[in-house]
């Protein structure tokens, strides 16, 4: 990636973190990740003390989200990302365990950009992230602001 | 006792009509006695007339010896004895009269004597003798006591009058009480049963307002109970998803780690073929060292305990995953809505025998399909019932014996009854239970398969507010019996969500 982005990781299991940071990394991707494990935490990052989002503003963004957080619901944050005016723009990757077809839809409806399943077979677990990861290295992440 | 009081009503009528008829005839003979006395008063005058007149007539004779008066007294004197008789014959059963008519009789002979003897007299020219002889009877008791006897019939006969007057007033009296009692009786009856029948409709009103009521209830516990069990099904199924969920959740860690945990084995064990190496070359400098390292001996068995460890638990997991995805699937299928179509049933099973075409011909299976009923119902799960039972009939055929498989409908009072029929294997009896149970299969295991198919069908025919029962005995084929109804609703049992 050309252009300084930070990827936030919201993802609550951290032996699921360490496996993605390290298979995003072995695809060559060497930005920097912001990993956080629950939602509050991330929330309060992403739209900085004041709620607004405006912290971020000129910086790029890309958010890798899961569902299932123990204190929110990674719908919820999804939601409040894709309202912030700030962060409206900032590609969102849903990736979870959960494959429900609703879900699914529920989250392209809320904006979400990429939903990915994370699979038990663990190559096509490393396979997928590695080709998130050659995504990354390709898409052009708008930075957040208004 | 409307029975008791309608024949006590009837009873009381017949006895009321019985009386009426017998106290009117009383009335009627009363009467007729009545009459009858009046008639023998008029009878004796007419007697006593006819004397009067034959002596009146003699007398007149006795003066004039006009032929008239003759004739006028014979021809009284004829009527005398017949009236006497008639009058005998009316006052026959009274012995007080029956005394009478003897007493005047006798006088009467006596008279109709001295009435003979005058007109002798007189015939013969004797006017004194018989002037005489009239004067003896007329100073003669004979005259006096037929007078007598005459009053003394008519008192008595005016006793009888008012006595039989008297009978006849009050035999009337009795026929119009006894009517009335009666007729009051009668009304008294229909008002006690009308008051009866009204009672007893009361409550048969109150009995049904009551079970109205009862019903109500029932259809609210009904529905309670229903709405409960709904719930408790539903927070089963939220609790699968959200256990499988959770439990897949470690199992990628699990599966991560351990591929990591490969490739470091990979890297270690060619780390340690490296240091074996070195060291042998540093032994022997002769060994090519472009060959590949090679694990020797005890480093070797190691590295192969390592791949062993490793794939167990790859195995495991793999399973345990296909588990866990059954599971979601199941709770995935338990929250599908149903949408209810018409379903021409022939060309379902139809449909499902020509995909499972493939496997019917290497177990050489022969598929018949009897006409079948239409049902409305949820096609896709119909598809996935009846896809599951014909596959598992040809994929448990007896092997080397040609399969048939028959596939039988009918209806019966609002549901439809299918049963596929096959000559394979058979189930146990004591497996009958077992074969429906998740994860749980019986028989030899020599087929693939994890144990879902026929829970997954029973759930499905459950939904679908049916049952299914197998018959079958070891090595004897087995029967599948699903009982559907024939028109599904939403308002049907489990109709979730």
């Amino acid at each position: 990636m050309t252009t300084p982005v930070t990827i936030v990781m919201i993802e609550d299991d951290e032996g699921h973190a360490r496996l993605i940071e390290r298979n995003i990394r072995r695809s060559g991707v060497n930005n920097e990740i912001m990993p956080f494990t629950d939602g509050t935490s991330a929330v309060n990052y992403l739209l900085g003390k004041d709620g607004s989002g405006l912290a971020h503003k000129g910086h790029a963004l890309l958010i890798l989200l899961d569902l299932n957080l123990p204190d929110m619901s990674g719908i919820e944050i999804l939601r409040q990302v894709k309202e912030n005016k700030y962060l409206k723009s900032t590609p969102v990757v849903v990736l979870t365990t959960t494959d429900d077809s609703q879900e699914i839809k529920r989250c392209y409806e809320l904006g979400c950009n990429v939903y990915i399943t994370k699979p038990v077979n663990y190559e096509s677990f490393a396979h997928a992230i590695r080709q998130l990861g050659l995504f990354f290295s390709v898409i052009q992440v708008p930075p957040a602001a208004s | 006792l409307q029975i008791l009081l309608l024949t006590a009503g009837f009873l009381v009528l017949v006895a009321v009509s019985a009386a009426c008829v017998v106290f009117v005839n009383k009335a009627r003979e009363d009467s007729g006695w009545v009459v009858h006395t009046v008639e023998v008063e008029n009878q004796t005058n007419a007697l006593l007339l006819e004397i009067r007149r034959a002596e009146s007539a003699a007398r007149g004779y006795l003066l004039t010896s006009g032929p008239e008066f003759l004739r006028d007294h014979e021809d009284a004197v004829a009527q005398i004895l017949p009236d006497l008789d008639k009058l005998a014959r009316m006052v026959g059963d009274d012995p007080v009269q029956r005394e009478n008519i003897r007493k005047i009789r006798t006088a009467i002979n006596t008279r109709l004597g001295q009435f003979v003897q005058e007109m002798q007299f007189v015939k013969q020219g004797e006017q004194d003798k018989a002037t005489a002889l009239v004067r003896e009877a007329a100073a003669g008791d004979t005259n006096t006591t037929i007078g007598n006897v005459g009053t003394a019939m008519r008192e008595e006969e005016a006793r009888l009058l008012v006595l039989r007057t008297a009978n006849a007033d009050r035999s009337q009296t009795m026929a119009s009480t006894v009517t009335l009692a009666g007729s009051g009786l009668v009304i008294a009856l229909a008002g006690i049963s009308i008051f009866l029948v009204r009672r007893e409709s009361q409550a048969r009103d109150a009995a049904e307002s009551r079970l109205r009521d009862n019903n109500v209830n029932l259809e609210a516990t009904v529905d309670e109970r229903t709405a409960d069990l709904r719930e408790a099904n539903e927070e089963i199924q939220r609790f699968a998803y959200i256990v499988s969920h959770d439990l897949r959740s470690p199992l990628v860690n699990i599966m991560g780690f351990t591929s990591e945990l490969e490739e470091l084995r990979d890297s270690i064990f060619q780390r340690i073929a490296a240091l074996g190496h070195a060291v042998a070359a540093a032994a022997v400098p002769v060994v090519p060292v472009d060959a590949e390292p090679t694990l020797q001996g005890e480093d070797k068995q190691l590295s192969e305990d390592f791949t062993e460890a490793l794939g167990f638990i790859k195995s495991s997991i793999a399973k345990m995953d296909r588990l866990i995805s059954a599971i979601l699937n199941l709770t995935r299928e338990g929250k599908r809505e149903f949408d209810p179509v018409r379903i021409d049933m022939r060309e379902l099973i139809e449909a499902i025998v020509s995909t499972l075409a493939h496997q019917a011909d290497e177990a050489k299976a022969e598929i018949r399909i009897a006409p079948l009923p239409d049902l409305v119902s949820d096609r896709l799960a119909l598809e996935q019932i009846f896809s599951n039972i014909i596959d598992n009939a040809i994929k448990y055929l007896k092997p080397g014996v040609p399969g048939e498989i028959a596939i039988r409908g009918r209806t019966r009072l609002g549901f439809a009854v299918f049963e596929i029929t096959d000559n394979g294997r058979g189930i146990d009896p004591k497996d009958h239970q077992r074969i429906f149970d998740l994860f749980r299969r019986a028989g030899t295991q020599d087929k693939p398969g994890q144990g879902i198919g026929l829970a997954h069908v029973r759930a499905l025919v459950r939904r679908l507010g049916g049952t299914m029962s197998v018959s079958s005995e070891l090595n004897q084929g087995s029967t599948f019996t699903i009982t559907l109804p024939v028109h599904w609703n939403a308002n049907n049992r489990n109709a979730d969500s």
